[in-house]
């Protein structure tokens, strides 16, 4: 076979050559192309073939490929014409931008949140450099992540390490509020006592002051807003406030106010540590209740000085087998870390909340995409005559295709404007919902880029399907009215809408599934009554009068008992390990919440004992004595626990033996959704931080709050009235469950709404198609219930469809949801039937508002106009 | 305002076309091009060339008649204008001017007609 010139090449020459040139250019080149045939391989003929293709790419052979040129006139004619249309058509306009702009908004509200979290920290100057020491914990059981240290670390670290680390500063492993008397007055301040470095380590903005005043224990430094709260006007410096009433401080510095979305956000105030320790004590090796952080050189490597710490604990632990590593976690890595059992970094279940409520916000602005996309492609036969008439005129394809996509950035602007007021209106309520501060960017450029790269986008991808479909129409079909919208239109039309009604049902789904787990672990049984009981934390000058205390509220009649213990009712701090059954040499392999509790723990608790008796007010006798809840029993078990001795390998109560003297069920003290803890009570009475009074059940809370109150002011009027009841705190264990349930309900509402709101303009149009035919049937006989299933029928079929693709999405994403509960739900048809259910409903009442009120029009009316 | 000077490729191909004649089109001027003066050049330079030679009014065009080793295609047939002429000619003076003054080259003599 001869050889022939490449047909590609010859394709992509004849593809950007002009016109003119072609029959010269391709004419040179086959000549050429057979005269060095004749002289080499056809493979170099066409080797050179190609190259002479490619010499043609100059500026004066390549055809024109600039879109025809925009005119000012032809722009603003789009826009005229745009706007028309926008006004001639007000129902299909404000569904089209209402629906896009509730899309946006959601959009927007999600994606300031994701950057919030995602700014998390930044506000330090030093972000990139400060680190916190940790540990890893390698044991047969896996390996365990922890931030506590031993109070020796510091000291090493600054010392030893003088080449990685700028500063080292410890704090107290667990902050907690403390009481600053000012003025006769009482605050309970967020504050953390540092080694004096921590200004230099996040960089304080000092106002006033220095960043070296905490190198003297008597200082303190507080917070913009807390110096405003205590002084007003005045001057804060060399003032001096009083701490948990047992220290003086001066206050020698006020820094601004950290951003909330920061490590150290909610500080009001740095004290030094050195104040509440002794000189020596924070440097033991035996204590973990420090937490560490540091700021590395500006030259250190992160990696490598993480691995020259690794070993540092190990001198010092004589006897433990098990390998206990440190590490350095950079501040990037603090807000998002989470690992799993094997000590791996794993997506935290923050990330996975981004992750999936950022998968959201997308769907429902592709909802809203859809919408608009549906609802200009219907109508094409309106718009079809205007393509015709503009074709016929002699507009070229890609003027016709610039007008829709006008249209369609006018309609995603006009959506936006609307959403970024929406979101300016609402953004103090989305605060105070997700408990955030987040702002408005909008002195941030990227925001202002971002939105209106993302309109664009949405524009796009709305506007530039109607926009090639309907420029496609070929002008005499069109001027004729014979257009016919093919198959694959109309099913493409029907998919969409099939997609959009598949993911509400999802969110609907979801959003049951997540309150009915919800409401499930808020009934579960506590094992104590909460209702009517009152928590306080206790202070030095409770303890010196807690008798006079006790007796006194009694004596009011308002408290029916008082109670202590070292711990909260509502955590499980206080764990231990360590005991063993009597007769058996094994460890018992379980950690029990181990609480000391006054005798009358169970009297004001009110828990409920299976077995044995409660404690007696004869200490002597019950110090040896201990009572398990069930699931201790359980674990351990234990056939007839009553009786039964323990060993406990440290001494509690002078004892190291214990008897068991009761079983009480399980009191759920911890998270509702995980298994109970094996709890422990022992009974002392010692004075001990917590306090819970039983308030009696026949007088108003009203009048018992004020009696209480006044008893504290005549006993222990320098210790501040504060309360809390057990039931409020027990509720706070759901709060993060119940924001991500309402803001399913929130989403999986607007999602339906949305979808409904094209759905609703998708069936006006329907029907409107129809009206014709409506009349003929109704003049024939048909009755409106006929006629109301022959429109709707279609419609839900498509919702039908979207059911069935739904519920295995769902219940696939639900069970991975309910995965991290160990107390949960099982998942129940009724809860897909209720979904699909409610979404049928909706949407058949939606579709049904104009097919029946065309149903019921007097067929005159469509008829008479021929 | 017209751009009238000649380069130096461009003067060369406008003899080229001189040359040929009636068979005066790209493939046979980028080939009369490579056989001169022993360089390769691609029809697609030649063809820029020539089209900016017609620009400046040195060169005109027309379609020729088709040939069988062409696919039947016609070829486009290039001409000197009076214009190129005397711009070639222009061009040969001064150089001759040039070259005169040059000493080391002063006796050497000019086959010139």
């Amino acid at each position: 076979m001869d050889p022939k010139p490449p047909k590609i090449a010859i394709r992509f020459l004849t593809f950007f050559l002009k016109k003119e040139l072609r029959e010269e250019v391709l004419g040179d080149l086959e000549e050429q192309f057979y005269a060095s045939v004749k002289t080499h391989t056809a493979f170099k003929a066409k080797l050179k073939y190609w190259f002479q293709v490619l010499n043609y790419l100059r500026p004066f052979a390549i055809k024109n490929f600039k879109s025809p040129e925009i005119y000012p006139a032809m722009f603003s004619h789009n826009i005229k014409i745009s706007y028309r249309t926008l006004i001639r058509n007000k129902f299909f306009s404000l569904i089209n931008i209402g629906g896009l702009a509730l899309g946006m908004t959601v959009t927007i509200f999600i994606a300031l949140w994701i950057y919030d979290e995602y700014s998390y920290n930044t506000n330090h100057r030093h972000y990139d450099r400060i680190v916190q020491v940790m540990r890893k914990d390698i044991s047969d059981n896996g390996i365990q992540v922890s931030s506590s240290q031993t109070g020796g670390l510091g000291v090493e670290l600054e010392e030893k390490f003088p080449h990685y680390f700028e500063h080292v500063a410890m704090t107290f492993y667990r902050p907690a509020p403390q009481l600053l008397l000012f003025d006769d007055k009482h605050y309970r301040e967020m504050g953390y006592f540092f080694q004096k470095d921590i200004p230099h380590i996040l960089t304080l903005n000092m106002q006033k002051g220095t960043r070296s005043v905490l190198e003297n224990p008597g200082s303190i430094i507080i917070s913009e807003s807390l110096a405003g709260k205590l002084f007003n006007e005045e001057n804060p410096m060399g003032r001096t406030i009083s701490l948990n009433s047992s220290a003086d401080l001066i206050i020698q510095g006020v820094f601004e106010d950290l951003p909330e979305n920061s490590t150290f956000g909610d500080a009001d105030f740095f004290g030094s540590m050195a104040l509440l320790y002794n000189e020596d004590r924070p440097y033991v090796w035996n204590n973990y209740n420090m937490k560490v952080f540091a700021l590395l050189n500006e030259n250190a490597d992160p990696e490598a000085a993480s691995l020259a710490i690794k070993d540092v604990l190990k001198p010092y632990r004589d006897g433990d087998d098990n390998p206990r590593e440190l590490f350095l976690l950079p501040m990037k890595d603090w807000h998002f870390y989470a690992t799993n059992q094997l000590g791996e970094q794993v997506t935290s279940k923050l990330v996975q909340f981004i992750r999936l409520y950022g998968a959201i916000g997308i769907f429902i602005l592709l909802i809203a995409c859809i919408n608009f996309m549906n609802l200009n492609t219907s109508r094409f036969q309106t718009r079809g005559k205007e393509v015709g008439i503009r074709k016929a005129i002699g507009s070229l394809r890609s003027e016709v295709v610039g007008q829709y996509l006008t249209e369609s950035f006018l309609y995603a602007f006009g959506a936006l404007i609307i959403s970024l007021s929406l979101v300016y209106f609402l953004l103090p309520l989305f605060n105070s919902f997700t408990a955030k501060e987040i702002s408005f960017q909008w002195r941030n450029p990227a925001f202002w880029l971002i939105s209106f790269g993302f309109s664009s986008i949405v524009a796009l991808l709305a506007g530039s399907y109607p926009a090639l479909f309907l420029s496609s129409f070929r002008p005499v079909q069109a001027l004729k009215g014979r257009l016919r919208q093919g198959k694959k239109n109309e099913r493409l039309r029907q998919g969409l809408v099939v997609f959009q009604f598949a993911i509400s049902i999802v969110l609907i789904i979801g959003t049951i599934t997540i309150n009915e787990q919800i409401q499930h672990a808020k009934n579960r049984s506590t094992g104590y009554q909460k209702e009517g009981l009152i928590t306080m934390t206790g202070s030095q000058s409770v303890y010196q009068n807690f008798d006079v205390l006790k007796s006194e509220l009694k004596n009011t009649g308002a408290v029916e008992e008082v109670a202590l213990s070292n711990y909260p009712l509502t955590n499980t701090l206080g764990n231990n390990g360590g005991f063993r059954l009597s007769g058996s040499s094994d460890e018992i392999p379980i950690t029990f919440n181990t609480i000391y509790v006054s005798p009358e723990y169970g009297k004001v608790t009110k828990f409920e004992l299976i077995a044995g008796r409660d404690f007696s007010r004869d200490l002597e006798a019950e110090s040896a004595n201990i009572i398990l809840s069930e699931s201790a029993i359980q674990a351990m078990g234990l056939e007839n626990p009553i009786g039964k001795q323990l060993s406990s390998s440290s001494e509690r109560n002078g004892h190291t033996t214990f008897t068991i003297i009761g079983v009480v069920k399980d009191m759920i003290k911890g998270s509702p959704f995980e298994e109970p803890m094996p709890l422990m009570l022992f009974s002392t009475t010692d004075p001990m931080s917590h306090m819970f009074l039983r308030v009696n059940p026949e007088v108003s809370l009203g009048i018992v709050l004020s009696k209480i109150e006044e008893v504290f002011e005549e006993v222990v009027p320098e210790h501040p009235f504060e309360y809390a009841f057990a039931d409020d705190q027990y509720l706070t264990k759901f709060k993060a469950e119940e924001q991500t349930g309402t803001l399913a309900t929130l989403f999986s509402g607007l999602a339906i709404l949305i979808s409904c709101l094209g759905l609703f303009g998708l069936s006006a149009f329907m029907v409107a198609q129809r009206v014709k035919e409506i009349g003929i049937r109704k003049a024939l006989g048909a009755s409106v219930t006929n006629l109301w299933i022959l429109l709707s029928k279609d419609f839900g079929i498509l919702i039908t469809l979207a059911c069935l693709v739904s519920m295995p999405i769902a219940s696939y994403m639900m069970n991975i949801w309910l995965q991290d509960y160990e107390y949960r739900i099982q998942i129940y048809w009724w809860i897909y039937a209720t979904g699909a259910f409610a979404c049928l409903l909706v949407t058949m009442l939606t579709v049904s508002y104009h097919s029946i009120k065309a149903s019921m029009a007097n067929p005159v009316d469509s008829l008479k106009t021929e | 305002m017209k751009e009238t000077k000649l380069g130096d490729f461009e003067e060369t191909l406008l003899l080229i076309v001189g040359i040929l004649e009636d068979e005066a089109y790209a493939f046979k001027i980028a080939e009369e091009f490579e056989n001169q003066l022993n360089r390769s050049v691609s029809i697609g330079a030649v063809h820029s060339t020539l089209s900016r030679l017609g620009d400046k009014g040195f060169l005109i065009s027309e379609m020729g008649k088709p040939t069988a080793e062409r696919g039947g295609r016609r070829k486009r047939i290039y001409e000197i204008t009076g214009a190129g002429q005397r711009a070639l000619k222009d061009s040969r003076d001064i150089k001759l001017s040039l070259w005169s003054q040059f000493p080391a080259f002063a006796d050497l003599k000019f086959n010139v007609g």
